[in-house]
């Protein structure tokens, strides 16, 4: 297994924060990896470094091979890093067709193509229904799904999601997330999940690494990683540590 | 655009073209206003419209072209048709310079790169004395020959009109105006798709800066002067942005609605309220900013869309 991403040694400063303090970590092909971490952990800020809208201090970040340091945003999609938005980025005034277009548009420039593609994926995401619509006024749950239709219409070897299950329903959740393990059959060699819903984490994820204040605390088989007493400190605090540890 | 459409408009246009037939001078000439501002609101659509970015700047590109006109073919003594190829290329060459400074900035930011840009130009037309004639202006010579009629302009500009038209239909229509609206509607998403943003917003501003140039060239030749202060008037700016804003910023048809209604209220109001028309003028525009943000075109395409959901 080859590794399709790598990080090594990574850091991000905002100031005095250090948002992303020296992470190193790889995705291989046919992962699905999953970061986990509480609030402020730094995970969305290692997405927004990967995908080229923030340059590392420090580190060196590659993919498929390349070093992608500088390059810009775009560059990272047309290398084939697909990214969802936490806070969800709709073009508002445009349908979720067009939404949906405006991603595959970066492999074709004929229209009609640009639409199937993208009504396959939609149909994919059962978002039929909702194909004319425009993407304003659309409730969060499809929102977090257009985020991830426009992402796979760019046809990404990786996808980042971003919190793409935040915020919804347990069962609604839980749909997404059966939708998620199929992604390999849309050629997405590996997916990195940035979630808090460890219920979709422990049914999806491969692997698990966990973030706390910006540096990598614990990493290995979801079931094995929950067990662990620094990421139960992460999260609840030292006082439960003996408790459970 | 369907072809019904399509059919349409050109039909709009052919009309356009017969009117000189049936009309004495003074009203071609308003209706020259008219064409011309309709060309540049056009031009403006595709950077303050589709793309978003509220340029303030375009005077700088309609006296480029205004000024080109005489220092090319006077001065340098280059032939009418090769100067308005050079016209263009200059207009865009410089649109090229200034998006790669002004796109740097957003928002309100950019707005007012492109006002000092023009303003910076307009500075140096009144000081360069060498080149421009300063103050004094220049001669610029006639497009259409020495005795050529209003309707000469006037045809000239309506072609200049659906020449603009045309543009905007198969922009609107391909993966580039596709990508121009992602850029507007969200920078971020836009290049997580893989969209060179800067690239895209420079292309939009090349492109509307060359009909902008052609539309100066015409207007200073039908008045067949040029001076600093009306080739880059920030008065030249606005007037585009505005007749678009009002049919419909990011529609296809809103900036030929929003020309045709502003630029005969003003003359109406001209001669009616003589200096009053500019507060009539500005108070119309705050109603619709207010009240019809979406522009008239705009405001009746979603009340159709609603209607055809419903």
């Amino acid at each position: 297994m080859t590794a399709l991403l790598t990080l090594e040694h990574v850091s991000k400063r905002f100031g005095g924060l250090r948002a992303v303090n020296d992470v190193s970590l790889s995705i291989t092909e046919g992962e699905v990896l999953f970061i986990v971490g509480p609030n402020g952990a730094g995970k969305t800020t290692l997405f927004n470094l990967i995908t080229g809208f923030l340059p590392p201090d420090e580190g060196v970040i590659r993919f498929a091979g390349r070093s992608l340091a500088g390059s810009p945003p775009h560059q990272a999609a047309r290398l084939g890093i697909g990214r969802t938005f936490q806070i969800v980025k709709p073009l508002r005034n445009l349908t979720v067709l067009e939404n949906v277009m405006l991603g595959a548009f970066l492999h074709t420039r004929d229209r009609a193509e640009a639409g199937a593609r993208a009504r396959e994926v939609l149909e994919f995401l059962q978002m039929g229904a909702v194909i004319a619509q425009p993407a304003a006024g659309l409730p969060l749950a499809t929102l977090k799904r257009l985020e991830i239709a426009r992402a796979l219409a760019t046809r990404p070897r990786l996808i980042l999601l971003d919190e793409v299950v935040a915020g919804l329903p347990t069962t609604e959740a839980l749909a997404l997330a059966g939708l998620l393990q199929r992604l390999p059959e849309w050629g997405v060699s590996a997916v990195a999940g940035v979630e808090h819903v460890m219920q979709v984490v422990m049914k999806v994820a491969h692997r698990v690494v966990v973030l706390d204040r910006g540096a990598l605390i614990a990493e290995g088989a979801p079931a094995d990683v929950v067990r662990r007493p620094e990421v139960i400190e992460a999260y609840l605090g030292a006082k439960y540590k003996q408790v459970t540890g | 655009m369907t072809r019904r459409r399509a059919l349409l408009a050109a039909a709009g246009f052919g009309l356009c073209l017969l009117v000189p037939l049936f009309q004495g001078d003074y009203h071609v000439h308003v209706m020259f206003h008219v064409a011309l501002f309709a060309a540049l609101g056009l031009a403006w659509n595709l950077v303050g419209g589709f793309a978003g970015q509220l340029s303030l700047g375009h005077a700088a590109f309609f006296g480029i072209g205004a000024y080109a006109l005489p220092l090319y073919h006077d001065k340098l003594g280059i032939p009418l048709p090769l100067t308005l190829v050079l016209l263009i290329v200059t207009a865009v060459a410089a649109a090229a310079v200034i998006g790669r400074v002004a796109f740097r900035l957003r928002g309100p930011y950019f707005a007012l790169a492109t006002i000092a840009f023009a303003e910076v130009l307009r500075l140096s037309a009144k000081n360069l004395d060498n080149l421009t004639g300063g103050d004094v202006g220049l001669q610029v010579p006639a497009l259409f020959g020495p005795t050529a009629p209003i309707q000469a302009f006037y045809i000239s500009a309506v072609l200049l009109t659906a020449a603009a038209f045309t543009t905007t239909a198969l922009i609107v229509r391909s993966r580039f105006g596709y990508q121009l609206q992602a850029v507007r509607e969200d920078e971020d998403t836009a290049r997580a798709c893989g969209i060179d943003a800067a690239r895209v917003k420079l292309h939009a501003f090349m492109i509307s800066a060359a009909f902008t140039a052609v539309g100066g060239a015409l207007y200073m030749s039908q008045i067949a002067s040029v001076v600093p202060d009306s080739a880059f008037a920030i008065d030249l700016s606005e007037r585009p942005a505005i007749d678009a804003m009002l049919g419909g910023a990011g529609t296809l048809s809103g900036p030929i609605v929003g020309a045709i209604l502003i630029e005969t209220a003003q003359e109406l109001f001209k001669n009616w309220f003589h200096e009053a028309f500019q507060l009539i003028y500005g108070v119309l525009f705050v109603l619709v900013v207010l009240f019809l943000p979406e522009g008239i075109v705009g405001t009746i395409a979603r009340w159709r869309r609603k209607q055809r959901a419903s």
